[in-house]
C-alpha cells in the first residue's frame, strides 16, 4: 500500500518537475505538454551507438532509476506512510544514492562517445565534492534526533525545525543536493551548453525516457530528504500530514530547479575547492554547534 | 510522404504518437542558433523548441543557404537523429545529399511559422510508414585509418607503428570522401564518429607498405606488415634503414647518460638527452605555421604574425639525421636546444601538424624497450603523457561546426587528454571567398548575405570603399546616420553573443532576455532604440552583478596586450585599437574607445557590455539610423580602401573600379587573427574553460575569406 502511494507520488512529482522545467527552460507553462512530450519520446527510435559497451549502456539508466526508488523508500510522507522505517534510514539513503555515481559513470562510458565520457568523469569529480557535504550535515541532524530513523528525525523537529536549529547544515545540504541531482549550476554531467547533453547525449527514445524519469526521481528524493531532515517532514498545522509533505517537497523542488539557472555553471574543480576548503570546515563547525546546543538547550 | 518516417503501420496508437510528435517538435538548428537569431528567427514564438544534440531532436532546421562542407556535416547530423525525423529548410534550396525538405519556407519569421505549421501536418500524417528506406550518402561513409598521436601527418590504413617515432598508431574514423586531406578530423561532423550511420569500411590502399617491420626484442622476426611479434607479442617497429638504426644504437649504447632517459616516448619529457633526434643541423630552415612563405635560416618569430617559427620538415633530413649524432660532442652540447624551446611554443600555438623535427624518437624508443622490458612505463609508452605525467588516451573530439555554445560553422576539433585540451584545431567551414560582382549594389547585397552576423558592416564597407574610389563626399548627417546603423549592429551582435554565452554557461533566463532584445533591436529605428535602452541597460547591470560570474571567467582565456591587436578582444586587454578613433564622424559624436585591463574572458564580457552601452549613447546622439546603401559608381575608375570597425574588429576592403564596374576586391576580416588565438587560449585548459575561452573571442566563421 505504502509502496503504491510512494511510487504514485514520485510519478506525480515527476510530472510537476516536467511542467516546471518546461516553463523554466522553454518558457512555456503547459499542464499537458509533458504528457505529449513523453508520448513523442516513446514513439522515437531508441538507438544503440555502434561500438557501445552494451551492458553499461543498458544498465546505466535502469540503475539510476533503481537508486532513486530505493532512496525514496526511507522518505516518510506521513506517519505510517513510508515504505520501510529502517532504524538506519538516514544511512540507507546515502547508501542508495551512492549508486547515482555508478549509474552515471556507466551511462557515460556505455555509449563510447566523447561527450558522454567526459560527462561521466565530470560527475566523478563532482561526487568527491558533494559526498562529504551530504553525510556531515546528516550527522548533525541525527545527533539532535538521537536516531538514524527518518521518522524519529522528523519527530525530533516538533518544537523547532532543523532549518532554524542548524541553518548552516541546511545550506550545505541544499548545495550538496544540487550537486547530487546534477541540477544547474552543477549540471556538469549533461551541461547543455558546453557538453551537448553529456551523459544523455547518446540516449534516445525509451532509454532516454528512463534516464530522464530516473533523474526526476533523484531530484524528488533530494527534495524529500531536505524536507525530512530540515523542514519538519509532514509536520504542520491545519492541513493533513501528507499534504504538508507534498507542499514542502514540491516547494523545495521548485527552489532547486529555479535558482541555479541564475548563475553560471561551476566547473567541478571549483566546486570541489569550495566544498572542501569552505564546506567541510563549516560542516564540522555545524556538528560542533549542534552538539553544544543539544547538550545545553533541551529543544 | 515523410522521408524520415519510422517503420510501422499507422494504427490507432501510432496515430496518437504521430500527433504528439507533431505537437512536440524539437529542432536541431543548422548552422546554429546564433546565425538563426542574426537572421531574425524567433523559435519560441513559432512554437519550436531547440535541442542541444541531434539525438534528442526530431527536426533538422536548416537556416539559410549552407556552404558545401556544412551540408555534408548537416547530412551526418541528420543521420544521427532518431526516426521519425523531418527536415525544415528556410531559404535553402539545394540541400542535397540530404533528402528533400519535408517543409520549406522563406528565410524570415513568417516563413518559419508557415514552415512549422506545414511540418506539423506532415509529421502528424506520416510519422510512421510501412516502406521506409535507409538514408545513405557519401558523407556518411567512413573508414578507419591509423595515425600517430604525435605526427598527424603519418597516416596509414593499417595498424602499426609510426615510422618517425615508433609509437603505435591509433585508429581514427574518418570520412571516406576526405581522403585528400589527411587531417582526419577536419571533416568530422557535429557529433562523435560512432554516431555516423552504417559505415562501409572501404580501405583504400596506401602506397607506403614497402617498409619491413621487426621486433625490438627478437631481431630475427622480420615481417612485411606491421603487427605483433609472434614470440613476445610486442608491436613490431619499422626497419626503416637497418644499418642506420643499428649504427645509431651502437653510438647511443656507449652513451651512459642514455640509460636514465629510456622513457622519452614523448617530447613533453624534456629532461636530459631526450630530444637529440630533433637537434637541428646547420642547414635547418624555419617557417611560420600560418605563413608558409616565410622561411628563415634562424629560429625566431614570424614577421607577419609574430608566431614562433617552426623547423621545416625535411624528409631526407629526418631520416639521415641520425648520422649526425655520431660525434659525442654533439650530445654534450645541450645548451643549444633552441629548436626545442621553439617547439614548446609551437605546441602552445596549437598549430596542427607542424611537429617537424621530431624525427629522431625511434632510436630512443627502442632504447627504452631494451632497458625496461615489460615495465609499466613501456606498457603505456604509446600513450602520450600530459605535463602532469599521467598517461591517458587522447581523443580528438569535434566541437563543431554545429556544437551548441560554439559559433555555428566553426570547425573546431579539440584533442582531449581526459578533460584537458592538449591541442586545438579550428577553421571556418562557413566563410566563403568574395567572388566577382561587377555591380556595386550587387556586391553590397552579396557581402551582406554571405555574412549573416555583420551585414551592415559589410554594406558600410562597400559604401566607404566606393566613395573613396570615386572621391564622393557624403554629408555629415547621412554619414552619422550610417554610423548609427553600424552601432545598432554592434548592439545586436553583442546581444547575440551574450545570448550564446548565456546558453553556454547554462543561464537560460539571461539567454532568453538577451535574445528577445537582440531580435527587437535588429530593425529598430532611433526612437525604438531609445525606448529599449532602459531594458538593455538593466540587462547589462544584471549581467555585471551576476553572482559567481567573476569566479567563472576571471583568468580564463588570458591574453596579454601583445598577443592581439584588434577588436573588442584587444580592447579588453587594454589596447585602445579602434578604427573609429580617427574617424571624424565618430569624433563629432564624442567617441572615445572604452577599454578594460585584464584581458581575460571576464574583461571581454565587460568590454562587450560597455560597448553596448556606448553604442546606445552614440545612437542617441546621432538621432537617426540609415542603413548604408552604395550610390551609383557612375563611370569612375580608380581604387579605394575603406576600414570599418565591425563588432569583432576591423575589416578592410580594397576596391578597384574600372569605368563604374568593380574590377577587383580584396578583403581582410578579423576571423583569421582571432581564430589564430585559439591554440594559445586552450592548451592545457580544462574542457569547459577552453570552450568558455573560445566563446569569449566571439568568432564569426562566416566572415569573408581574404
Amino acid at each position: 500500500m505504502s509502496i503504491a502511494v510512494v511510487v504514485l507520488s514520485l510519478m506525480a512529482g515527476s510530472y510537476f518537475i516536467a511542467v516546471l522545467e518546461g516553463w523554466l527552460v522553454h518558457g512555456r507553462l503547459s499542464l499537458t505538454r509533458p504528457a505529449i512530450s513523453a508520448l513523442a519520446l516513446l514513439g522515437r527510435e531508441s538507438l544503440v551507438a555502434r561500438t557501445s559497451d552494451r551492458l553499461f549502456f543498458e544498465a546505466g539508466p535502469v540503475l539510476l532509476l533503481v537508486a532513486g526508488l530505493l532512496a525514496a523508500a526511507v522518505i516518510p510522507l506521513a506517519p505510517g506512510l513510508i515504505v520501510t522505517d529502517l532504524a538506519t534510514g538516514a544511512l540507507f539513503l546515502n547508501a542508495a544514492l551512492a549508486y547515482v555515481l555508478v549509474a552515471l559513470i556507466m551511462a557515460g562510458w556505455g555509449p563510447n562517445g566523447a561527450y558522454a565520457l567526459v560527462g561521466g568523469w565530470r560527475f566523478l569529480g563532482q561526487f568527491i565534492a558533494y559526498a562529504m557535504l551530504i553525510v556531515m550535515p546528516i550527522t548533525a541532524v541525527a545527533m539532535r534526533a538521537e536516531s538514524l530513523s527518518t521518522i524519529e528525525i522528523v519527530l525530533s523537529q516538533t518544537a523547532l525545525w532543523n532549518v532554524v536549529y542548524q541553518p548552516i547544515g541546511f545550506a550545505l545540504f541544499i548545495v550538496a543536493a544540487l550537486g547530487l541531482a546534477w541540477l544547474p549550476p552543477l549540471d556538469l554531467p549533461n551541461a547543455p551548453g558546453d557538453l551537448a547533453g553529456g551523459v544523455e547525449a547518446e540516449y534516445t527514445g525509451a532509454r532516454l525516457a528512463v534516464l530522464r524519469l530516473a533523474r526526476m526521481f533523484i531530484i524528488l528524493v533530494m527534495a524529500g530528504a531536505t524536507v525530512t531532515f530540515y523542514l519538519g517532514g509532514w509536520l504542520g498545522p491545519w492541513l493533513p500530514a501528507w499534504a504538508w509533505s507534498a507542499v514542502k517537497i514540491l516547494a523545495v523542488t521548485a527552489l532547486m530547479l529555479a535558482t541555479g539557472r541564475l548563475v553560471p555553471r561551476l566547473r567541478e574543480a571549483r566546486y570541489l575547492e569550495l566544498s572542501w576548503k569552505l564546506g567541510i570546515p563549516l560542516a564540522l563547525a555545524n556538528i560542533f554547534l549542534v552538539g553544544v546546543i543539544a547538550l545545553v538547550v533541551p529543544i | 510522404m515523410m522521408q524520415g518516417a519510422r517503420e510501422g503501420m499507422m494504427n490507432g496508437l501510432r496515430r496518437l504518437v504521430a500527433a504528439a510528435t507533431a505537437r512536440d517538435l524539437c529542432a536541431f538548428v543548422v548552422p546554429g542558433p546564433d546565425v538563426a537569431r542574426a537572421r531574425g528567427l524567433d523559435f519560441p514564438a513559432a512554437g519550436l523548441h531547440l535541442s542541444t544534440t541531434p539525438r534528442h531532436a526530431n527536426v533538422l532546421l536548416i537556416v539559410g543557404p549552407l556552404p558545401p562542407e556544412l551540408v555534408d556535416a548537416a547530412t551526418v547530423t541528420y543521420a544521427q537523429m532518431p526516426r521519425p525525423r523531418a527536415i525544415l529548410a528556410l531559404g535553402a534550396t539545394d540541400i542535397s545529399p540530404l533528402p528533400t525538405a519535408d517543409a520549406a519556407g522563406a528565410l524570415s519569421q513568417s516563413g518559419l511559422v508557415a514552415g512549422v505549421t506545414e511540418l506539423r501536418r506532415v509529421v502528424a500524417e506520416g510519422a510512421f510508414s510501412v516502406d521506409v528506406t535507409d538514408f545513405d550518402a557519401a558523407a556518411l561513409r567512413t573508414r578507419i585509418e591509423y595515425t600517430c598521436p604525435m605526427h598527424p601527418e603519418v597516416v596509414s590504413d593499417k595498424p602499426g607503428d609510426c615510422p618517425k617515432c615508433g609509437m603505435t598508431l591509433v585508429p581514427k574514423e574518418t570520412s571516406a570522401g576526405g581522403h585528400a586531406s589527411h587531417k582526419a578530423m577536419e571533416t568530422m561532423p557535429a557529433d562523435p564518429p560512432q554516431a555516423a550511420a552504417h559505415a562501409s569500411h572501404d580501405h583504400k590502399a596506401h602506397g607506403d607498405t614497402t617498409a619491413q617491420y621487426t621486433c625490438p626484442m627478437h631481431p630475427e622476426v622480420i615481417s612485411d606488415k606491421a603487427g605483433k611479434c609472434p614470440k613476445c607479442g610486442m608491436f613490431l617497429v619499422p626497419m626503416e634503414d637497418k644499418a642506420e638504426v643499428e649504427g645509431g644504437h651502437d653510438k647511443h649504447a656507449s652513451h651512459g647518460a642514455h640509460k636514465g632517459h629510456a622513457r622519452h616516448g614523448t617530447h613533453q619529457d624534456q629532461s636530459g638527452h631526450a630530444q637529440h633526434g630533433a637537434e637541428p643541423n646547420a642547414a635547418a630552415q624555419y617557417t611560420c605555421p600560418m605563413h608558409p612563405e616565410v622561411i628563415s635560416d634562424k629560429a625566431g618569430k614570424c614577421p607577419k604574425c609574430g608566431m614562433f617559427l617552426v623547423p621545416m620538415e625535411d624528409k631526407a633530413e629526418a631520416k639521415g639525421g641520425h648520422s649526425k649524432h655520431a660525434s659525442h660532442d654533439a650530445h654534450k652540447d645541450h645548451a643549444g636546444h633552441s629548436a626545442h624551446v621553439e617547439h614548446g611554443a609551437d605546441q602552445e600555438h596549437g598549430s596542427p601538424g607542424e611537429h617537424g623535427g621530431h624525427g629522431g624518437h625511434a632510436v630512443s624508443q627502442i632504447d627504452g624497450i631494451e632497458a625496461h622490458f615489460m615495465s609499466m612505463a613501456d606498457l603505456t609508452r604509446d600513450q602520450p603523457a600530459s605535463p602532469d605525467g599521467l598517461k591517458m588516451e587522447w581523443i580528438a573530439t569535434p566541437f563543431g561546426p554545429f556544437f551548441p555554445g560554439m559559433p555555428g560553422g566553426l570547425g573546431l576539433t579539440l584533442t582531449l587528454d581526459g578533460d584537458t585540451v592538449v591541442e586545438a584545431q579550428a577553421r571556418s567551414l562557413a566563410g566563403s571567398a568574395l567572388g566577382a560582382s561587377p555591380d556595386p549594389h550587387t556586391l553590397a547585397d552579396r557581402m551582406a548575405d554571405l555574412t549573416p552576423l555583420a551585414p551592415v558592416a559589410m554594406r558600410q564597407l562597400v559604401c566607404l570603399a566606393l566613395e573613396s574610389a570615386t572621391g564622393q563626399d557624403v554629408p555629415l548627417d547621412r554619414a552619422t546616420a550610417r554610423a548609427a546603423a553600424l552601432e545598432r549592429e554592434r548592439i545586436v551582435s553583442h546581444l547575440n553573443w551574450l545570448a550564446g554565452f548565456a546558453a553556454q554557461v547554462g543561464m537560460i533566463p539571461l539567454e532568453r532576455r538577451a535574445a528577445t532584445l537582440q531580435l527587437a533591436m535588429r530593425s529598430a529605428d532611433a526612437a525604438d532604440v531609445a525606448r529599449r535602452a532602459g531594458p538593455i541597460r538593466s540587462l547589462l547591470h544584471r549581467i555585471r552583478a551576476t553572482p559567481l560570474m567573476r569566479e567563472k571567467l576571471a583568468g580564463i582565456g588570458q591574453l596579454d596586450n601583445t598577443k592581439v591587436t584588434t577588436g573588442p578582444v584587444a580592447r579588453a586587454a587594454g589596447v585602445a585599437a579602434d578604427v573609429r578613433i580617427g574617424d571624424p564622424v565618430y569624433a563629432a559624436l564624442g567617441f572615445g574607445a572604452v577599454i578594460q585591463s585584464s584581458g581575460d574572458a571576464w574583461a571581454r564580457l565587460h568590454q562587450r557590455c560597455d560597448e553596448i552601452s556606448q553604442s546606445l549613447d552614440l545612437i542617441a546622439r546621432a538621432g537617426a539610423i540609415e542603413t548604408p546603401v552604395p550610390g551609383a559608381a557612375r563611370s569612375a575608375s580608380g581604387s579605394g580602401v575603406a576600414e570599418v570597425e565591425t563588432p569583432r574588429g576591423p575589416a578592410r576592403l580594397r576596391l578597384t573600379l574600372d569605368a563604374g564596374r568593380i574590377a577587383a576586391t580584396e578583403i581582410t576580416t578579423p576571423f583569421a587573427a582571432l581564430s589564430g588565438l585559439i591554440g594559445h587560449l586552450t592548451v592545457q585548459a580544462e574542457l569547459a574553460d577552453a570552450l568558455t575561452a573560445i566563446g569569449s573571442l566571439d568568432l564569426d566563421p562566416w566572415e569573408l575569406a581574404p
